[in-house]
């Protein structure tokens, strides 16, 4: 919080601007290409979609605690929705993956616009309980409500997404490991940079605007009412987003893959990561995604370091791990850009 | 300069418009009244003082104005518009601006992003015109990083455009508030105590700064304890005394008056 004047919050304009993003945008998708290549056993290949699907959930929930700081301990009962709504149209019902995909993103969507419409008024701690208690709620529901959801027991034999014919080229089956990855994959970066893109627009500033100072927001004609439900509906979505993929990828479905601790670990890579920085989020999900695997010999324990972690984070680096590289980069000179509003560096 | 501070105030040889009728607002809080059964009105290009001892209610009296309180009782009128019941957010829409008494900045954000933050209501570019980079949005961001640099060099702070607003100085901190409440291009600029904590020079500045505002003809309700700055830049003032009018008139008046010298004025007039 020292006096700065380097142009951090400063987003390149112009030719430079434009080459800066379009490497770093070609450097993702090499990065996504290649990633399979590198990780060839079926184990870690599955690792990876996992980590996509993670992200796609950690950046959804950034937008909201992030950046509109709205604190939501609901985002695996979203994610869940998504799911359950996908599968069930397409299991049951018999839609085609991608009707049921938009379907489960909408009711996702829709379940967060009307939670967050009703709860927009508490703030702090009791928005996260309420937020809490629809996961708790939701959870319940994807348990008892056996005729649809089967329950406990589950959904079994999810189908993939159907194949994608290209003329001239070999068809694309999403049954294969690696082209199920690069589907996620390519949804969790284009879903990047749409968020990133409104965060750096006026709702962005909308947003970051009734974090900071609700009653200063109201005096400039900003209705934060109506931002929040816009950040809970956006972010619910992308979780809804995340929830098809899931069910479709892992291929079975039941309740407890949406319990509470899910939304508490989603909560714990934004915060390790870095809350308000998409790329923090980015970097927490890949972590908790990634760690957890090598730790599996100690099974239960993992949710200890976890608890560890998450607390050294909150107590220390309250910026997360973006912030500590936002300010070392700082120190050396180097401006940062597109780090509009990063509450805590 | 002259569209971003006065592109919504109309000015020229035109008889002075009615633009606010306060009528018998009142405000009580657990049974103390803060406010009683105020009234006046306010022509447009007119800069009006409100004035009074420490909780004599001027800061709530505002707050009425501005929508973050509702009146108990009593009607707003804002250029033929009742403000019955309407919130803040949508006042500031009709026009009318304000900065808090304490300073409510974004204060981890940089100055040019709470500028920007104030052009909020003017930026009518479609969404999805943002959700690719295209021409529109940069262009777009580009424009409002120009008026916001702007807004900055009238209140001086142009050189500080990308420190975090919180490390700011105090007297700057006052000036950005400003700036930001500019950005909405208000029809009624609302100051609450602006010159609270300024040094002379930094008072001096805002004085010039709130003279070129008028001269700009910009409607102007400013709470301010600094007497040197309120007979300097008002054309009328209106004494408040315990929640209730005690006197309104022109600087001139208000300093022959026995019962407003008695009341406030007193030591610092002799």
């Amino acid at each position: 919080m020292s006096d700065t004047t380097s142009g951090t919050s400063v987003l390149p304009s112009g030719r430079s601007g434009d080459y800066v993003r379009w490497l770093s945008l070609l450097a993702c998708v090499a990065v996504i290409i290649v990633l399979p290549f590198v990780f060839r056993d079926a184990y870690w290949r599955g690792i990876l979609t996992i980590c996509a699907i993670n992200i796609l959930l950690a950046i959804g929930l950034d937008f909201i605690f992030g950046y509109a700081g709205q604190l939501s301990l609901g985002h695996s009962a979203f994610s869940g929705i998504g799911a359950y709504v996908s599968t069930v149209l397409v299991t049951s019902f018999g839609f085609n993956f991608w009707v049921a995909f938009v379907c489960g993103v909408l009711g996702a969507g829709l379940a967060g616009v009307l939670l967050s419409a009703f709860a927009v008024r508490l703030k702090g701690h009791y928005l996260a309980i309420a937020s809490l208690g629809f996961a708790v709620i939701t959870y319940q529901i994807l348990v008892n409500w056996i005729s649809v959801t089967q329950g406990p027991l589950g959904i079994y034999g999810i189908p993939s997404p159907p194949s994608l014919s290209i003329p001239g080229l070999p068809e694309i089956s999403f049954a294969n490991q690696q082209m199920y990855f690069y589907l996620v994959a390519s949804f969790a970066l284009l879903t990047y940079i749409v968020l990133r893109n409104l965060i750096s627009s006026p709702i962005g500033d909308a947003l970051i605007a009734v974090r900071e100072d609700e009653v200063s927001a109201a005096s400039l004609g900003i209705y934060g009412t109506k931002w929040k439900v816009v950040a809970f509906g956006v972010g619910c979505s992308i979780a809804g987003m995340a929830g098809c993929f899931y069910a479709s990828f892992i291929g079975t479905l039941v309740p407890d893959a949406f319990f509470i601790t899910e939304s508490f670990m989603i909560l714990a890579m934004v915060v390790i990561g870095g809350r308000g920085n998409l790329w923090g989020a980015v970097l927490g999900a890949v972590l908790l995604t990634v760690v957890p695997e090598l730790l599996r010999g100690i099974g239960d324990f993992r949710l200890i370091i976890y608890g560890l972690a998450l607390t050294f984070v909150a107590l220390f680096l309250p910026g997360g791990l973006s912030g500590v590289i936002i300010q070392a980069m700082r120190r050396m000179g180097l401006a940062v850009s597109g780090v509009k509003g990063d509450a805590h560096v | 300069m002259s569209d971003v501070l006065a592109s919504r105030t109309a000015f020229g040889g035109v008889p002075a418009r009615r633009l606010f009728d306060v009528r018998d607002i009142g405000k009580s809080f657990g049974g103390i009244h803060a406010v009683r059964s105020v009234s006046f009105e306010l022509d447009e290009g007119i800069v009006f003082a409100i004035i009074g001892p420490n909780g004599a209610g001027k800061s709530t009296l505002l707050n009425l104005l501005s929508g973050n309180y509702q009146p108990d009782t009593g009607s707003l009128t804002f250029d033929g518009v009742d403000l019955a019941g309407m919130p803040a957010y949508r006042r500031a829409r009709l026009g009318i601006a304000r900065t808090f008494q304490k300073i409510r900045l974004f204060k981890h954000l940089t100055v040019l992003e709470n500028v920007i933050a104030g052009f909020h209501i003017h930026r009518q570019v479609p969404i999805w015109e943002y959700v690719w980079p295209s021409r529109v949005s940069l262009a777009d961001r580009r424009r409002w990083r120009e008026e916001a640099q702007e807004l900055l060099s009238f209140v001086r702070l142009s050189d500080r455009a990308d420190a975090i607003a919180g490390s700011l100085a105090y007297g700057q901190q006052r000036m950005l508030e400003i700036a930001r409440a500019l950005a909405t291009r208000p029809r009624l600029f609302m100051l609450d105590e602006p010159a609270a904590g300024l040094n002379n020079a930094e008072a001096s500045f805002l004085l010039e700064r709130l003279d070129i505002l008028r001269q700009r003809r910009m409607t102007v309700i400013l709470v301010e304890h600094n007497m040197d700055l309120v007979m300097n830049v008002a054309d009328r003032i209106f004494v408040l005394e315990t929640g209730q009018k005690l006197f309104t008139g022109t600087p001139a008046e208000v300093q022959r008056d026995p019962a407003v010298i008695a009341a406030y004025l007193g030591e610092e007039l002799h």
